[in-house]
């Protein structure tokens, strides 16, 4: 589900890409739940570097991984500004009114540390992975049809979506637009209602198009499910890894 | 309002995907029902959705900060029961898009947002009850249901990461800061309200039949 | 006289990528009719979104009416109609849209309403002041836009493919209607060439980022050799008179 050619030509070929997605999803998603319940500090370290190994199969460059993480890198920033300084009992360092609190730090690195672990293997299972084949391993798994038909109209507008508004935008501004009060919000819902009556007509349009050929019939089924070996390979691993950390966590 | 992975504790966020199968098997129903084909739902709700998950993108500057629309009120204003599923999508592309959110807290993010979207759309049918054409009780409704639906969700999110954040955290502490988290979501609410009613009217005067999520 | 538009040295390129505009220089007086004309890709829109302070040049200096161009500042003096209509209308009825502009200048109510009036008296358009612009013919959407714009006063009007989606009427309503307008300046990019050939007193081929050709109408784009080197082709009505003319 990535838009840049560049990165497609880095994954092919790799083993997640190469990994069946109605075998893959569940497989990942199974490992990512896994790192949710995870509490025990003596499995981050495991957890880090399952997700690193995970990455690592992708093919995916270290550099695509850090442009995902800055965004909501944030909120861990956040997370670090507060809770080393405020969580917790035992201070290990004081300056003035500021103290480090063992507690509030080793909650940090937990918070962290999932955080990035769960993301690694998110990006890595979904840069690896079209579309297409996401949608067909949801079906696969249960998730009606009408979810999924929505997940592909609604990823195709995003676009059209975007380029319309930044158009829109350029053109407001052009007649003096500037944000910050009141007449800006009207504005903004005026800019809202005519991206939605406008967009509505070829929506339609478009749809109507697709059901002229074919499109509706529910009856068609899903693309054949061919799997290999190395197919329930890779998701065995994947499910007995996380049995691993569920069992660290609970019994450990 | 989105709550990102490993904070919740697993157990939390499994009972969230429960809640949102759930809600989304109720939204089917009420969309068989609302639609002879539910297929032609379809373009509208993905119209919406994107423009959901464009949202989070667009900064809205109200000095001194700048904020970003949620938009569950307006998506339950128009679209009724397929507001839940439009939320859901909406929420999985951004998480895996933008990682904004979270895959292990799609579930709850889903109960989080589409819920409150389903209480604004059953508040703004009341319009029915008003004269469907008539622009006061048009936006008075509107408003009243895209308020409700932030500061719910916002109500919400703030009680279950009180309640749901691990123990060892300073209860009072954070109880405080999410409080007030909770609190700053008022002018967000407000600001919504007031958006969402000046795009119904702005739909009643153009097209009015997009303000309608009945059968179709 | 003040110039109209002086652009100096300019050149303009993505980040990473071959430029767009090289090194143009230009100056249009007041008063001139303009038409850009050129082959998909050459370049115009980019152009024009430099003129207008949309996007920032890579090098090279814009001055319009010898003020130098401030991307992202709000200047009402020059007027930009886009190819996509749609992009341009965004309130719920014509009234408000056309007031749009003219309130974003700070001008009181009355000032607004009068500006209104008179515009839409000049484009013809008073029958349709109170309906949604959204559900418009192509040729009504373009003149209201054009409207929006003109209520605005700008001396400098920039229009990109104006005739793309008209009707036969709605076009020659706008030829019309440019040709009333002699206290401003025009500059438009147009694929449409008899129209060119119409509105303007003067063209510009633009081609692979550069001005190929500045000069009289007839004389550029009646040069077959011109015209095809750079992927456009003679207007029927010249090439009527060259043939004429061999004859």
């Amino acid at each position: 589900m990535i838009a840049e050619a560049a990165l497609s030509t880095a994954v092919a070929g790799s083993l997640l890409s190469r990994w069946e997605a109605r075998l893959k999803l569940p497989g990942l998603l199974i490992l990512i739940f896994s790192f949710a319940i995870v509490q025990d500090l003596r499995l981050l370290a495991p957890l880090i570097i399952t997700a690193a190994l995970v990455y690592y199969l992708s093919g995916l460059p270290l550099s695509y991984l850090f442009s995902r993480l800055k965004l909501p890198g944030f909120f861990l920033l956040a997370i670090a500004i507060i809770l080393p300084f405020w969580s917790g009992q035992s201070v290990l360092w004081q300056l003035g009114p500021l103290a480090l609190r063992l507690e509030g730090l080793l909650g940090l690195l937990l918070i962290a540390t999932k955080f990035i672990g769960i993301l690694t293997v998110a990006v890595a299972l979904f840069a690896t992975t079209p579309l297409a084949q996401v949608t067909v391993a949801l079906r696969s798994l249960g998730i009606p049809w009408l979810l999924t038909d929505l997940l592909l109209f609604t990823y195709r507008y995003i676009f059209q979506l975007a380029r319309d508004l930044q158009r829109m935008r350029t053109a407001a501004r052009l007649r003096g637009f500037v944000g910050g009060s009141l007449f800006s919000l009207k504005t903004l819902a005026h800019i809202t209602g005519s991206m939605l009556v406008r967009s509505h007509a070829q929506a339609e349009r478009v749809f109507q198009a697709m059901a002229l050929r074919g499109y509706g019939n529910t009856s068609l089924p899903l693309p054949a499910f061919q799997p290999v070996l190395l197919d329930f390979l890779l998701l065995s691993i994947a499910v007995l890894l996380a049995t691993g950390f569920v069992l660290g966590q609970y019994i450990f | 309002m989105h709550i990102p992975d490993g904070i919740i504790p697993a157990s939390v966020a499994v009972s969230g995907y429960a809640a949102t199968g759930g809600l989304t098997w109720l939204s089917l129903l009420g969309i068989k029902k609302q639609f002879t084909n539910p297929r032609n739902g379809i373009p509208k709700a993905a119209l919406l959705t994107a423009a959901f998950f464009a949202a989070s993108l667009i900064h809205i500057p109200i000095p001194p900060v700048s904020v970003h629309l949620v938009l569950s009120g307006l998506m339950g204003v128009m679209l009724g029961w397929f507001a839940f599923p439009a939320i859901l999508v909406g929420l999985l592309l951004q998480a895996v898009m933008f990682q904004h959110g979270g895959l292990t807290t799609l579930g709850i993010n889903a109960c989080l947002m589409g819920l409150p979207a389903l209480v604004a759309a059953s508040i703004f049918r009341l319009r029915y009850l008003f004269g469907k054409e008539k622009p006061l009780p048009n936006a008075i409704l509107a408003f009243i249901a895209a308020f409700l639906a932030v500061a719910m969700g916002a109500l919400m999110a703030a009680l279950l990461l009180i309640y749901a954040i691990p123990v060892y955290i300073d209860i009072s502490a954070e109880r405080t800061a999410v409080l007030a988290l909770s609190l700053a979501h008022l002018p967000i609410a407000l600001i919504e309200g007031v958006f969402t009613a000046m795009v119904v009217l702005f739909l009643l005067k153009v097209q009015p039949a997009l303000l309608e999520s009945e059968k179709l | 006289m003040t110039d109209a538009l002086t652009i100096s040295n300019l050149s303009f390129a993505y980040p990473g990528q071959d430029p767009v505009i090289e090194k143009i220089n230009c100056t249009i007086k007041t008063g001139e009719k303009v038409g850009l004309v050129g082959p998909n890709g050459a370049g115009k829109t980019t152009l024009f979104l430099l003129i207008t302070g949309i996007i920032k040049p890579s090098s090279g200096q814009i001055l319009v009416l010898d003020q130098p161009v401030k991307p992202g500042a709000f200047y009402p003096s020059v007027g930009m109609i886009f190819q996509h209509t749609a992009d341009q209308l965004i309130s719920p009825s014509v009234r408000e849209d056309l007031a749009f502009g003219p309130h974003n200048m700070g001008l009181d109510k009355e000032e607004i309403q009068v500006r209104i009036e008179e515009t839409a008296e000049l484009t013809g358009i008073t029958a349709l002041l109170d309906r949604p612009p959204h559900h418009l013919s192509a040729g009504e959407q373009r003149l209201v836009a054009l409207s929006g714009i003109l209520a605005m006063g700008p001396r400098l009007l920039i229009m990109d493919e104006p005739t793309s989606d008209l009707d036969i009427r709605y076009r020659r309503r706008l030829i019309k209607l440019l040709g009333n307008m002699s206290d401003k300046t025009l500059l438009v990019a147009s694929h449409d060439l008899e129209f060119v050939i119409e509105t303007c007193s003067r063209v510009l081929l633009l081609e692979g980022g550069r001005i190929q050709a500045d000069g009289d109408p007839t004389e550029v784009m009646g040069n077959e050799t011109l015209m095809d080197k750079h992927g456009l082709e003679v207007p029927h009505s010249l090439s009527a008179t060259w043939h004429r003319h061999k004859k």
